[in-house]
C-alpha cells in the first residue's frame, strides 16, 4: 500500500481559545486503509478531518493528500481538490433541502462539470435507496438521508472518503447499516477516514484506530484482528477519559 | 418595554447593513414624496397671492379697433364686473432689438396701476414719453433686453426708435417661453405706431368672488350679443393664464407624485421583505425570547422597532431634503410672478408627512412581524428557521435542460425559493426599470413634439416681414437665393367656429405645407381649399370629427370648411385651425403671409443664408435660423425624470441587495455544504449572481410593458393638458434593441448588487457553519 495522507507536525489554534486545537500532530494514512479517529468532544478529531478535507488550514505544519500539499492551494484550488479527491459524509447529512435525493447526489459531479445521472442512480441502488431518488430530504428518514449523503460523497469516485460521526444522528439500527455500508466500500478498496466517538463501531469496521486527546494522537492501534484487539482499544480510551 | 428597546437596539447594531438599506430607501422615498406634496400644495399659492395683489383680470377681452370706446366703457356694467381697466388702445407692434425682431401686442396705457391688472414694475419705471416702451420681465430676460436699451419699430414706415424704460410682471399673461407677450406705451403714442389692420381695444374685467369658467364664457357671449357683430375678436380668462403659469409645476408635480407612489411601494416591499426575512431566519431566537418572557406584542415590537428607528432617521433627513429640493421650482414660480422669493414650506405638512411615512413603514414592518409574535416557542426553538419548500424545482429543471453550469442552475432555483420575498423584490425591480423606461422615453417624446413645433428636419430658416414690407418682395428675395428649395408662407386669420365662443386663431399656409412638419394624429393634411385640420380640444369643444363639414365665418362672412385631419398643436391649448391660403381667397383675398419657413438645399450654410437675406432689408425683414432647442420647462421636466429614475433604480438596487443578503444568510448552511462538496468561491458568486440576475430578468420583462404603458399614459396626460391627443410617433420612441439594452442593464445592475452578498457567501467558513449545529 502507498501513502495517501501525510500530516506533519500539525498545530491548530482557534482564535479565542484552545478548544479543538491540535498540538504537533503527525500521522500518515495508507491507500485502502479504513482508519477511525476516536476521542471525546473537543479533542480535535473533527479538526483533523477538516484539515485533511482542506476545509480548514493548520496554524502550522503541512497536510499532504495524494502528494498534493494543501497549504499551497488557494480557495479555488482547495475547492477543486475536494471536488476531485474527497468525499465527505457529515454527522447531520447536510443535504440541500430544496434538491431531491438524486439531485443532491449529482451536485459534486455537476460542480466538476460531469453529467453522470446513470452513476448516481447506480449508487442509490447500491446503497438500497433507489426508490427515494425523487424525494426531498424532508421526506426521508435519517438513515436514508445519510445513505444519500454517502452516495453524494462517492459520486466523483473520491480518492479518500471522510466521515465525521456518520452515525451520530442516527438510531442504532440505521447506524449499524451505515457502518456496514462503509465497511463494504472499504472492502471494495475505498480509503476511509472515520471520526467517531463510538469505540465499538470503530473497532468493528476500522483496521486502524487513532485515539486523539487534547489535540494529540495518544494511541495508534492497527487491528490485525478487530475482535481480538477491540477491548484493548476501548481500555486505552477509558483510561484517557478518566485522566 | 425597556427590554424590547434594548433588544431592538442590539439587533439594529447587529443588522447595520440592513438598517442602512432601510435608511436609504426611506430617505429617497420620503424626499421624493415631500417634493411632490410641497410643490402640489404650494404651487397655486404664489399665483393666487400675486393675482390678488396685482388685481388680476378675471377676463380680458379684445375688441375690434373700430368699436366705439365709449360703448366699451359701458360693458362692465353690462356683465356685472366689479371693476375694470380700459378700454386700452392696442396694436400689433414689430420691433427690432439688435439683430432680432419681435412681434408684440402693444397696449396704450398711461399708468401701471389701476383697478384691474396692476403691472408690477420690477425694474426701471413706467413710460412718460411717446418714445418709451415697457416690456415684461419674462420677455426681457428670455431675449436679453435691458432697461435703457433701444428698440426700433419696424411695423410702421417711420421706423421710430423707442427706449425700454421698464420691466414689469403682468399677472394676466403667461411666461415668455410659453406665451405671446404684451408691451406697453403711452396711449398718446399708439396712433403713430398703429397700422390700420392691427388696431384693437383691450378691456380688463374683475368680478365679485371667483367666477367659474362657464360664467366667464357667459359674460363673453353676453358682450358678443350686445355689441355690433364682430366686435369681440378674442378673450382670455384667468383659468387659462393660471394653467399657463402652473403647467410646468403641474406636470412636474404629477410626475413626482406618480413616482413617489412608486418609491413608497418599493419601500414597503423592501421593509416587508426584510422583516419577513429576519423573522424566518430568527426562529430559534424568537423561541428563546418567548421562553425568557417576551410577550407576543413585545416580540413584534422588537422586529418593528428595528425598521422604525432607521426609517425615523431617514424621514427626519428626507423630509427637509425634499422641502429644500422643491424650493428652486417654487422660486422659479415666484420669480415669474414678480414676487420676492420666500422659502416656502409648511411645518404642518412636514409633520403630516413624517407621521404618514412612519405609519406606512410601521404597518409594513408590523404585519410580517406578527408571524414572529404568533409563533409557539417550542416550534420556534425546534425549527431554528422557517421550513423551506421545494420551490424552484421547475426552474432548476428548465435550467438543467439548457445544460447550464450547476451554479447557475442552483442560483436560478434559489431565486424563487421564498416566493413572497421574490415577488416583493420583483416589485422593486419592476418599478426601477419602468421608471428608467419612462425617463428614457418621455424626453424623446418631448423632443419629437419639439421638433415638429420647430420644424427640425423640415426647414432651417424662419423669415418674418414687417407689415409695411410687401410679401411679394420677401418671396423675390427668398427665391433669388440659390440655396432656397422650398418656402412655406404663413398668414394668420381668426375664424369663428360654431359652438366656440371666441374666434379661433387660424394658421393659413401658402406653398407645399405638407412639409411644414406638424404631426397629423388622424386623417390627413389638407389638399384642397376649404379643408382644415384642428387639434383635439377644438374638435371636442366644437363637437366636430374628421370628415365633418361646418360653416365658419371670417369677419361675418360665411366660410364652408371640412375637417380632414387632427393635428398636434399646443397653441392656445389646442384651439387653432390649419388650412391653405386658397381657403381664404374667396372671402378675404387681402390675407397675406407675414412669416416664411425656408428649406435649404442640403449642405447649405444656414448662417450665411440668414445674413444675406437679413441684409437685403435689415429693418423690415427678420431672418434667423430656426431655433430647435428644447424650451426651459421641458428641460426641467426631463431633469426631474432623470433624478426620479436614479432614485427608483437606487431603491431597486437596495431591494435586490436586501433580498440577496437575506437569501445568502439564510442559505449559509447550504452554501457551506456546497463548498464542502467542492464548490469554488467563484462558483458561489456565480450562484448568488444568477439568483439576482433571474429576479432582475423577470422583473425587467414585466417592467418593460409596464414602463411602456406608463410612458403612454404620461404622454396622454401631458398632451391632454395642452388640449391635444398624443401623436402616435411620441409613443414609438423606443428601439427594440434599446429596450433589450435596458433589460440587460437591469440584470447587470442586479448582478452588480449581488457581488457583495456573493462575496460574503463565497467566504463562508465551512467548518464554523457546519459544526455550529
Amino acid at each position: 500500500m502507498s501513502e495517501l495522507v501525510r500530516l506533519t507536525d500539525i498545530t491548530k489554534v482557534y482564535q479565542g481559545g484552545i478548544t479543538g486545537a491540535l498540538n504537533g500532530v503527525s500521522v500518515t494514512v495508507e491507500r485502502g486503509e479504513f482508519t477511525a479517529i476516536m476521542g471525546p468532544s473537543g479533542s480535535g478529531k473533527s479538526t483533523l478531518l477538516n484539515l485533511v478535507a482542506g476545509l480548514d488550514r493548520p496554524t502550522s505544519g503541512s497536510v499532504e493528500v495524494g502528494g498534493t500539499d494543501l497549504g499551497k492551494l488557494g480557495e479555488a484550488g482547495l475547492a477543486r481538490f475536494r471536488r476531485d479527491h474527497i468525499g465527505f459524509v457529515f454527522q447531520f447529512f447536510h443535504l440541500l433541502p430544496n434538491l431531491t435525493a438524486l439531485e443532491n447526489v449529482l451536485i459534486p459531479a455537476q460542480l466538476k462539470g460531469t453529467v453522470v445521472p446513470g452513476r448516481a442512480r447506480e449508487l442509490l441502488d447500491l446503497l438500497g435507496i433507489k426508490e427515494v431518488a425523487d424525494k426531498y430530504p424532508a421526506r426521508l428518514s435519517g438513515g436514508q438521508q445519510q445513505r444519500v449523503a454517502i452516495a453524494r460523497a462517492l459520486i466523483n469516485n473520491p480518492t479518500l472518503l471522510l466521515a465525521d460521526e456518520p452515525t451520530g444522528a442516527l438510531d442504532m439500527h440505521s447506524g449499524e447499516q451505515v457502518m456496514e455500508l462503509l465497511g463494504r466500500l472499504h472492502r471494495d478498496g475505498q480509503t476511509i477516514l472515520l471520526v467517531t466517538h463510538d469505540a465499538k463501531l470503530a473497532t468493528r469496521h476500522a483496521a486502524r484506530v487513532l485515539s486523539v486527546l487534547d489535540g494529540k494522537i495518544v494511541d495508534d492501534a492497527r487491528l490485525e484482528s478487530p475482535e481480538r484487539t477491540a477491548s484493548e482499544v476501548i481500555r486505552v480510551r477509558s483510561e484517557e477519559a478518566s485522566r | 418595554m425597556t427590554a424590547v428597546i434594548v433588544k431592538a437596539l442590539a439587533d439594529l447594531r447587529r443588522r447595520r447593513l440592513q438598517a442602512a438599506v432601510i435608511f436609504l430607501t426611506v430617505l429617497l422615498a420620503s424626499a421624493t414624496g415631500t417634493m411632490a406634496l410641497t410643490l402640489s400644495s404650494q404651487t397655486r399659492d404664489p399665483y393666487q397671492a400675486a393675482f390678488e395683489a396685482q388685481k388680476g383680470a378675471h377676463l380680458q377681452v379684445l375688441f375690434k379697433g373700430t368699436t366705439d370706446p365709449q360703448l366699451l366703457a359701458t360693458t362692465p356694467a353690462l356683465i356685472g364686473a366689479s371693476s375694470f381697466g380700459g378700454p386700452y388702445p392696442a396694436t400689433d407692434l414689430q420691433f427690432k432689438s439688435g439683430d432680432r425682431k419681435f412681434y408684440m401686442t402693444t397696449i396704450g396705457r398711461d399708468t401701471a396701476g389701476g383697478e384691474v391688472e396692476v403691472l408690477n414694475i420690477t425694474s426701471g419705471r413706467w413710460a412718460r414719453a411717446n418714445d418709451e416702451i415697457v416690456l415684461t420681465r419674462s420677455f426681457s430676460e428670455l431675449n436679453h433686453i435691458s432697461v435703457g436699451d433701444h428698440v426700433k419699430v419696424t411695423s410702421v414706415r417711420e421706423t421710430p426708435t423707442l427706449t425700454v424704460v421698464g420691466q414689469v410682471v403682468d399677472i394676466d399673461e403667461g411666461s415668455a417661453d410659453l406665451s405671446s407677450q404684451h408691451a406697453w406705451i403711452l396711449q398718446a403714442a399708439v396712433p403713430a405706431l398703429t397700422t390700420p389692420a392691427s388696431s384693437t381695444y383691450v378691456m380688463d374685467y374683475r368680478f365679485p368672488g371667483d367666477p367659474t369658467s362657464a360664467q366667464l364664457r357667459g359674460y363673453v357671449d353676453q358682450l358678443r350679443a350686445s355689441l355690433p357683430a364682430g366686435s369681440v375678436t378674442a378673450s382670455v380668462n384667468y383659468f387659462t393664464i393660471r394653467s399657463a403659469f402652473n403647467i410646468t409645476n403641474q406636470i412636474v408635480t404629477g410626475v413626482l407624485t406618480a413616482f413617489s407612489i412608486f418609491a413608497l411601494a418599493a419601500t414597503i416591499a423592501i421593509v416587508a421583505t426584510l422583516v419577513t426575512g429576519i423573522v424566518i431566519s430568527a426562529y430559534r431566537e424568537i423561541g428563546i425570547m418567548k421562553a425568557v418572557g417576551f410577550t407576543p406584542a413585545g416580540v413584534v415590537g422588537v422586529f418593528a422597532l428595528q425598521i422604525i428607528i432607521p426609517a425615523l432617521a431617514a424621514c427626519l433627513l428626507g423630509i427637509p431634503a425634499g422641502t429644500l429640493a422643491s424650493q428652486p421650482l417654487l422660486a422659479n414660480s415666484s420669480h415669474a410672478l414678480g414676487l420676492a422669493y420666500v422659502p416656502t414650506f409648511s411645518i404642518g405638512l412636514d409633520l403630516v408627512l413624517l407621521a404618514a411615512g412612519l405609519l406606512v413603514v410601521s404597518v409594513a414592518a408590523t404585519l410580517p412581524a406578527l408571524r414572529a409574535g404568533l409563533l409557539k416557542p417550542i416550534t420556534a426553538i425546534t425549527n431554528a428557521t422557517a421550513p423551506r419548500t421545494a420551490s424552484g424545482r421547475r426552474l432548476r429543471g428548465s435550467a438543467a435542460r439548457l445544460r447550464l453550469p450547476r451554479p447557475l442552475i442552483l442560483g436560478f432555483g434559489d431565486a424563487f425559493v421564498r416566493p413572497l420575498r421574490a415577488i416583493l423584490t420583483l416589485v422593486t425591480v419592476l418599478l426601477g426599470v419602468a421608471t428608467v423606461v419612462v425617463a428614457v422615453g418621455l424626453p424623446r417624446s418631448f423632443a419629437l413634439i419639439n421638433n415638429s413645433e420647430t420644424g427640425l428636419g423640415n426647414y432651417q430658416v424662419v423669415v418674418d416681414r414687417s407689415g409695411v414690407y410687401p410679401d411679394s418682395e420677401v418671396m423675390r428675395i427668398l427665391n433669388s437665393q440659390p440655396e432656397t428649395t422650398r418656402v412655406i408662407a404663413l398668414a394668420g386669420q381668426t375664424v369663428t367656429v360654431p359652438g366656440l365662443g371666441d374666434p379661433v386663431d387660424t394658421v393659413v399656409f401658402r406653398g407645399d405645407s405638407s412639409h411644414f412638419g406638424l404631426m397629423v394624429i388622424a386623417g390627413r393634411w389638407f389638399a384642397a381649399p376649404g379643408e382644415v385640420l384642428a387639434p383635439r380640444a377644438l374638435l371636442q369643444d366644437a363637437h366636430l370629427k374628421i370628415g365633418d363639414s361646418f360653416t365658419g365665418s371670417v369677419d361675418g362672412q360665411p366660410l364652408q370648411l371640412r375637417v380632414v385631419g387632427e393635428v398636434y398643436a399646443i397653441d392656445n391649448f389646442g384651439h387653432s385651425l390649419y388650412t391653405d391660403l386658397a381657403t381664404m381667397a374667396a372671402i378675404k383675398p387681402a390675407v397675406e403671409p407675414f412669416s416664411y419657413r425656408v428649406t435649404l438645399a442640403p449642405g447649405s450654410d444656414v448662417n450665411a443664408y440668414v445674413r444675406r437675406v437679413a441684409a437685403a432689408e435689415p429693418d423690415l425683414i427678420d431672418a434667423r435660423a430656426s431655433d430647435t432647442s428644447i424650451i426651459g420647462p421641458v428641460k426641467i421636466i426631463d431633469s426631474v425624470l432623470l433624478v426620479l429614475a436614479v432614485v427608483l433604480v437606487l431603491i431597486g438596487v437596495g431591494g435586490v441587495f436586501n433580498t440577496l443578503l437575506l437569501n445568502t444568510r439564510e442559505r449559509l448552511h447550504d452554501t457551506a455544504t456546497l463548498k464542502a462538496l467542492g464548490m469554488s468561491p467563484r462558483q458561489v458568486m456565480v450562484m448568488v449572481a444568477a439568483s439576482a440576475g433571474l429576479i432582475a430578468l423577470v422583473g425587467g420583462l414585466i417592467a418593460l410593458p409596464f414602463g411602456l404603458s406608463l410612458h403612454h399614459l404620461l404622454n396622454d396626460v401631458i398632451s391632454n393638458s395642452a388640449g391635444n391627443d398624443t401623436p402616435p410617433g411620441a409613443y414609438n420612441v423606443f428601439n427594440p434593441l434599446e429596450l433589450l439594452l435596458i433589460l440587460v442593464l437591469g440584470v447587470g445592475v442586479a448582478v452588480a448588487a449581488a457581488l457583495l452578498p456573493g462575496r460574503w457567501a463565497a467566504r463562508t467558513n465551512v467548518v464554523e457553519v457546519l459544526h455550529s449545529e
